[in-house]
């Protein structure tokens, strides 16, 4: 199925349906949070960027 | 969702608030795939105190605070939610809860502002995600053009779209 009917297809779910996934979206959010992994991947963006900018400097 | 939506239903019988419309991530969803919020925006219309001009939430605070609801930030958490309560700030938002549409989340009747006025209300607040969205309404063929154009006339936000439709539909800018 491509993107675009998939974009479609949940479109056309009913309003119920979608706020379920609208909950299921806010959870894996929050356990994202949580889990620090936002944050951490944050880190670990700027240390690969300050590491680069020490190579080429 | 059901019963977050419970709650603002019994506040409204209750006479806390008057009417009121879903807007924001959680208004799109009834015409759009969803998409990732943490909270909900619910545009409320407010009594006025007997003798005073001035709105105020803290009755609705007082009320939801006394049935469980726990401040947090700009947010009161209902039924596991956050939500943002929002008195219309302007003609346009005021229009977009009088014309909302009711909508129903697992049997229990709510009200969502129409596609064309989210699309405005976007259009008006700007944002990187709000253009995002109005996109998505675009692309999905999910807002009636003629309701749209009569809406961005009445709240003089037509020269704002016409900016929109040449940055992001024409593919120029000025």
């Amino acid at each position: 199925m491509s993107k675009q009917e998939m974009r479609k297809r949940l479109a056309a779910l009913s309003f119920s349906e979608k706020v379920k996934i609208l909950e299921k979206l806010r959870d894996r959010s929050v356990a994202l949070a949580a889990s620090g992994l936002r944050q951490k991947s944050a880190e670990g963006t700027r240390e690969k960027a300050e590491a680069g900018k020490g190579s080429k400097g | 969702m059901k019963a977050t939506l419970e709650a603002i239903n019994r506040m409204q019988a209750d006479g806390v608030i008057g009417e009121y419309a879903i807007g924001g991530a959680v208004g799109a969803t009834l015409y759009l795939e969803p998409a990732a919020t943490l909270d909900v925006d619910i545009f409320v219309t407010l009594p006025t105190a007997p003798g005073s001009l001035l709105l105020s939430l803290a009755p609705l605070y007082d009320y939801l605070k006394s049935r469980g609801g726990t401040v947090k930030d700009e947010h009161i958490v209902i039924g596991g939610w956050p939500v943002q309560f929002l008195p219309p700030k302007n003609e346009l938002e005021r229009e977009a809860v009088a014309e909302s549409v009711p909508a129903t989340v697992e049997g229990v009747t709510t009200w969502v502002m129409s596609a064309e006025h989210l699309v405005a209300i976007a259009l008006c607040t700007g944002r990187s995600k709000d253009h995002i969205r109005i996109l998505q309404f675009i692309e999905q063929d999910a807002v009636d053009r003629g309701k749209l154009q009569g809406i961005l006339e009445r709240h003089g936000l037509t020269p704002k779209w016409k900016r929109f439709e040449r940055k992001y539909l024409e593919g120029t800018d000025e």
